[in-house]
């Protein structure tokens, strides 16, 4: 395969595009992390902590208008505050806003957060992950994908720093990328689900189980996040 | 700053959250021009009284008056005074190209699978329904409305031929429920279905689905029915995937940093 190839070239595309998001997604989590250098484990969320990563959410939003929401969400494990562990903010009409969850385990709209994958992987892996398309109903109630990097301390893990994309957003920014290939195609994620496809014949959402013979996965060069490309062979 | 807001959930707030812009007087218009198009109301028809409209609508008389007065100036109904006086429907309201287009353009291919998923999940239950409960007399009237769209040429009557035929069949099913489900469903993307503002959808290739469905539903095979209507349904929106896609794609601009 050469760079001629549109396949090989769209693969590139979004690669580098990820690649950069990637950059600064683990920058604004070393970033949030910093403001507890030199203080006491467990940390303690203050409410000037949290006018500080409002702040950097804020700057974060602002700078990427695709997002629709950011912030950071802590192990419950590393804070002894009972506030705090949820700071997550989304973009209005004006300005942005604070998005509020229900923590409390049990509760109807419970929101599992630490069991959720774009942290549970973060945690294990040390490393950015990705997790969507899903429904995000207890949160933002939209149809999004979470891009997440971990917040470390002294090398340990104590959260995970990110944003929230709406999928129509993702579809418009690869569709150029996707179109350009002739044939079907699609964007799939570490579970083989449909990112975005570029014709009716892989929707957003499906999971493609098995691979057509006329078909191949490329991987999308970016590190810990298993994208690929499906593309004809 | 401590608002109402503050204290609820994300999905309070969305339960909680405004209504859409439009106006309750533009609902109505919006309400009685589908119900047009979609043939369930026809030209020549007189509406009922205004006391009753607004009654039935929940509005104030004047919020009605208000609507009556726009689907008058768009030409689509006119009202007559004196003894055989009233409201009467006179023009088809037209879905221009344009509008059609935008539709295109603003909906995402995530919309359009979603749409796909919520007419999937009613039709499978109404043709199981309309199976079992049926009569030979009403399958016949479903077979002559299944060959609805290759009556006609022009996109409007094929996509009115196209969503009567769906909703014969939740007629069919006794549930007024379902009815309305797949009216709505129908109002929202038969016409871009049956547009030419893009690629064209073969009426041929649509008859014969709905041919085949409903012969199954007339020898009442449900499982075969459900098979072949969420069939047809994918079928529907890979056509408006494509269409959606042959319109072009805008290319993103990305923002600078």
């Amino acid at each position: 395969m050469t760079n001629e190839n549109p396949a090989t070239k769209a693969a590139a595309e979004i690669a580098d595009w990820t690649n950069a998001l990637g950059q600064e997604v683990y920058k604004f989590a070393a970033r949030t992390g910093a403001l507890w250098t030199g203080r006491r484990t467990p940390l303690s969320v203050t409410p000037r902590d949290i006018a500080a990563l409002e702040h950097m959410s804020k700057e974060f939003l602002e700078k990427h208008d695709f997002a629709v929401g950011a912030g950071v969400i802590f192990s419950v494990d590393a804070i002894d505050s009972r506030g705090g562990i949820l700071e997550w903010w989304t973009t209005r009409a004006k300005g942005i806003e604070k998005l509020e969850f229900d923590l409390i385990p049990g509760g109807e709209r419970f929101y599992d957060y630490q069991n959720m994958p774009f942290f549970t992987a973060a945690s294990r892996t040390g490393e950015q992950s990705m997790w969507g398309p899903y429904v995000d109903y207890l949160g933002l109630d939209e149809y999004i994908l979470t891009h997440t990097a971990p917040i470390r301390l002294d090398g340990r893990f104590v959260g995970v720093a990110g944003y929230d994309i709406r999928i129509r957003k993702l579809e418009e920014i690869f569709m150029p990328a996707l179109r350009a290939i002739p044939g079907d195609a699609a964007l799939l994620n570490e579970s083989r689900r449909v990112v975005v496809g570029n014709s009716g014949a892989y929707l957003v959402g499906e999971r493609v189980r098995s691979i057509p013979d006329d078909k191949q996965l490329i991987p999308v060069d970016v590190p810990h996040l298993g994208l690929s490309l499906l593309t004809a062979r | 700053m401590e608002s109402a807001l503050a204290s609820t959930t994300a999905f309070e707030a969305q339960i909680y959250r405004s209504l859409p812009e439009t106006e309750r007087s533009e609902a109505i218009v919006e309400r009685i021009s589908k119900a047009i198009s979609l043939g369930l109301l026809k030209v020549g028809e007189r509406l009922p009284r205004e006391t009753a409209l607004s009654e039935m609508f929940g509005v104030a008389p004047s919020t009605l008056r208000e609507a009556l007065s726009e689907l008058r100036d768009q030409g689509i109904v006119a009202t007559r005074r004196g003894r055989s006086g009233g409201t009467f429907i006179v023009r088809q309201p037209f879905t221009s190209s344009e509008v059609i287009r935008k539709w295109f353009q603003e909906t995402s291919i995530a919309e359009i699978r979603d749409v796909g998923d919520e007419h999937a999940a009613i039709a499978a239950a109404t043709v199981r329904l309309a199976c079992e409960r049926a009569e030979p007399h009403e399958t016949n009237r479903l077979l002559d409305l299944a060959r609805g769209v290759v009556m006609t040429d022009k996109p409007e009557l094929q996509a009115r031929a196209d969503s009567r035929f769906h909703i014969e069949l939740a007629v069919l099913a006794q549930s007024p429920r379902l009815t309305n489900a797949e009216i709505r469903l129908q109002s929202e993307t038969v016409q871009a279905l049956w547009s030419t503002v893009s690629l064209a959808r073969d009426p041929e290739q649509v008859a014969a689905e709905h041919l085949a469905l409903a012969r199954v539903i007339a020898n009442d095979a449900p499982e075969e029915a459900q098979r072949l209507v969420l069939e047809h349904i994918r079928h529907d929106i890979h056509h408006l995937v494509d269409a959606k896609l042959s319109l072009g794609y805008p290319p993103f601009q990305q923002e600078r940093s």
